[in-house]
């Protein structure tokens, strides 16, 4: 068997995935039946108009939210059948998070931000002190090491929310717009990272992202319209 | 880290911190200086009992107590002294004869304890002799008494004049004598002052036919802790026939009207607390709705529910405790020269004389008061905070980071 036919491991499966939320009274279906297979180093984007779905998407594969119907599998395992400690336990370990709003922890530095995953898991403080720095040197981040969010701009914030995502080597990363609040330049210089971190360290990312630039980089490309998914393109890059 | 969050989450909104805790130290200040006065003035109550007559402990014959009759004296004087003498955390005792009686004088008569003392050793036992506002004390003097300055207003006498005390003597019969004040004094108590009055122990012996024998010993203990291991030993060596009761036994009301008020006090610091919940609710509320979608991220990261709600408690474990802490401290700065010089309240010195207080009231802060102080309100700040807590808990991650 050659490199070319290793069989890819798939660690995020969706059936029929639906989500209907109420606004004002009136449903509003948001997916209506995805079926979607993530492989595990997958540099996946998820794109499509406003309101098509892609962010509900992307909370339901997070278990940040639970499916009117269907079903979110997540290495083997349906998520509809685990309580929300263990959702929880599954986020602090399988996933991270890259948000648009970026949302540091303000009242702690760069360097707290990124830690504060291991110190829910319990990882020692010279563990964890040495992981952050060397993480930091290696994303160019660590003269950001004290500075609090407030202090950092809106691309030195995303860096270290990148950082905080994958301190903790998670299997996947979901990135929810990372670049929309992003200058072209920087947008570019975090993709960079997180390509560099797909294929250094076979993180899987899925991206929900309207981002040309973001699109572009993806190695496959899911297209939602109106909650379905309207065409898949594999070799995006 | 949950500890460091919580801390520096407390001063993201400063001002509205701070009018949390100074409220919270308003409400100590308040509740300590009213708990330390009146523990001083309930403390005083009972020092004074003890220092006038009570002593600290009391031995006499086993019915004494029920039945103060001159018949129930001492079964054996001797063993009783040689007991206390051998007994090394007894630092003085003054043997006594008691009797109810009448005193008269030319224009009035009042029914009294007559208390036939030592005259030396009472002195180190009670406050009589410090009490005194006129004349001198006991001597060598036959015949001399000591009344009360209300007793004799009431008698109509003055130093120098005569009184007849009558008393019903051992044998039946009743025993009878001319006696000259020479001394007035006036206690805590214009109630106490009516009704004891202080001749020498021969005389009293004298006139009631007892020989040489005593109603009561009153001791006095270099350590007022080991009292009750005191009063088992005396219990041991003079068996059965006698009773040796320690002052919480003498003055079971008083002693209760103590533990009561330390009790009342914990309803105090709540019905405080129940006024500051309200506020704290508000705050925590204001603060965990500001902060939702904080809140949603750690969830999504992975913080379990268990830990957001700890840290919520935690910001309002700090602000009750910063408050209590600063309260606790002015407080402390205030009650520290009063303990000393003390509240003259000699404007309500009647009524506080009829209770048993002097004029002159000396704040007292227990080490309940401290722990009072210092716990319950952080306490109830974390109870204030469960609701919010609870509150932000409940939210799934996605909803509260969406929240506006």
């Amino acid at each position: 068997m050659t490199a070319e036919t290793i069989m890819p491991t798939e660690i995020i499966r969706t059936e029929s995935l639906e989500k209907i939320y109420s606004e004002n009274g009136v449903p509003v279906r948001a997916l209506r039946g995805i079926d979607l297979v993530v492989n595990k180093g997958d540099f996946l984007v998820i794109a499509g108009p406003s309101g098509s779905g892609k962010t509900t998407l992307l909370n339901l594969i997070g278990a940040l939210d639970s499916p009117t119907g269907g079903a979110v599998y997540f290495e083997g395992e349906n998520l509809s059948r685990k309580s929300e400690a263990e959702l929880s336990a599954m986020r602090l370990h399988k996933l991270g998070f890259v948000f648009q709003a970026f949302n540091l922890i303000p009242v702690l530095t760069a360097c707290e931000n990124i830690e504060f995953t291991m110190v829910l898991r319990g990882v020692p403080e010279r563990q964890r002190k040495q992981r952050v720095l060397d993480l930091m040197r290696d994303l160019r981040i660590d003269e950001l090491a004290d500075k609090r969010p407030l202090e950092m701009s809106g691309g030195q914030q995303q860096r270290v929310a990148v950082a905080r995502a994958i301190i903790t080597n998670p299997s996947v990363v979901l990135a929810d717009e990372p670049t929309a609040n992003l200058d072209s330049t920087t947008g570019a210089s975090l993709l960079d990272l997180m390509e560099r971190m797909n294929r250094e360290k076979n993180i899987t990312f899925i991206f929900s992202s309207h981002d040309q630039q973001v699109i572009q980089r993806g190695r496959r490309l899911i297209l939602l319209r109106d909650g379905k998914i309207d065409r898949t393109e594999e070799g995006s890059r | 880290m949950l500890l460091k969050i919580a801390w520096r989450n407390i001063w993201r909104q400063r001002r509205r911190s701070i009018i949390v805790m100074i409220s919270v130290a308003v409400g100590i200040v308040a509740t300590l200086l009213t708990e330390t006065v009146s523990m001083g003035m309930m403390i005083q109550m009972l020092e004074n009992q003890i220092g006038s007559h009570v002593a600290h402990l009391q031995v006499h014959r086993k019915g004494f107590e029920a039945n103060q009759v001159v018949q129930n004296y001492l079964p054996d004087r001797a063993k009783v002294e040689q007991l206390l003498r051998e007994t090394p955390e007894v630092e003085h005792y003054s043997e006594r004869v008691i009797s109810f009686g009448l005193i008269s004088s030319a224009s009035s008569s009042s029914g009294v304890t007559i208390v036939g003392i030592d005259p030396q050793r009472e002195e180190k036992v009670t406050t009589i002799e410090r009490s005194l506002v006129a004349g001198q004390y006991l001597s060598s003097r036959r015949n001399g008494v000591v009344v009360g300055k209300r007793l004799a207003e009431k008698l109509g006498v003055r130093i120098g004049d005569k009184i007849v005390a009558m008393a019903t003597a051992l044998d039946g019969h009743v025993g009878s004598d001319v006696f000259r004040i020479v001394g007035l004094y006036q206690s805590f108590s214009s109630e106490f002052d009516k009704v004891y009055v202080y001749i020498p122990l021969t005389e009293a012996q004298e006139m009631l036919a007892l020989d040489a024998d005593v109603s009561e010993v009153a001791v006095i203990l270099l350590n007022r802790d080991r009292l009750n291991q005191v009063q088992e030993a005396l219990e041991r060596g003079l068996g059965s026939s006698y009773e040796v009761l320690t002052y919480p036994e003498i003055l079971p009301l008083l002693v209760l009207q103590l533990d009561l008020f330390q009790e009342s006090m914990l309803v105090f610091y709540a019905i405080i607390g129940i006024a500051l919940i309200f506020g704290i609710i508000n705050t925590m509320l204001m603060s965990v709705f500001e902060r939702m979608t904080e809140f949603g991220v750690l969830k999504a990261i992975g913080m379990r529910n268990g830990r957001l709600v700890a840290m919520i408690l935690l910001e309002a474990l700090l602000l009750g405790a910063i408050g209590a802490a600063g309260g606790f401290a002015v407080g402390y700065i205030l009650y520290l020269p009063l303990s000393h010089s003390g509240i003259n309240l000699s404007m309500f010195s009647a009524s506080l004389n009829s209770f048993g207080v002097g004029a002159i009231i000396y704040p007292v802060l227990t080490v309940e008061g401290v722990l009072n102080a210092l716990l319950i309100i952080p306490l109830i700040a974390v109870l204030g905070a469960i609701y919010p807590a609870l509150k932000a808990a409940r939210f799934r991650p996605v909803a509260a980071i969406r929240y506006v």
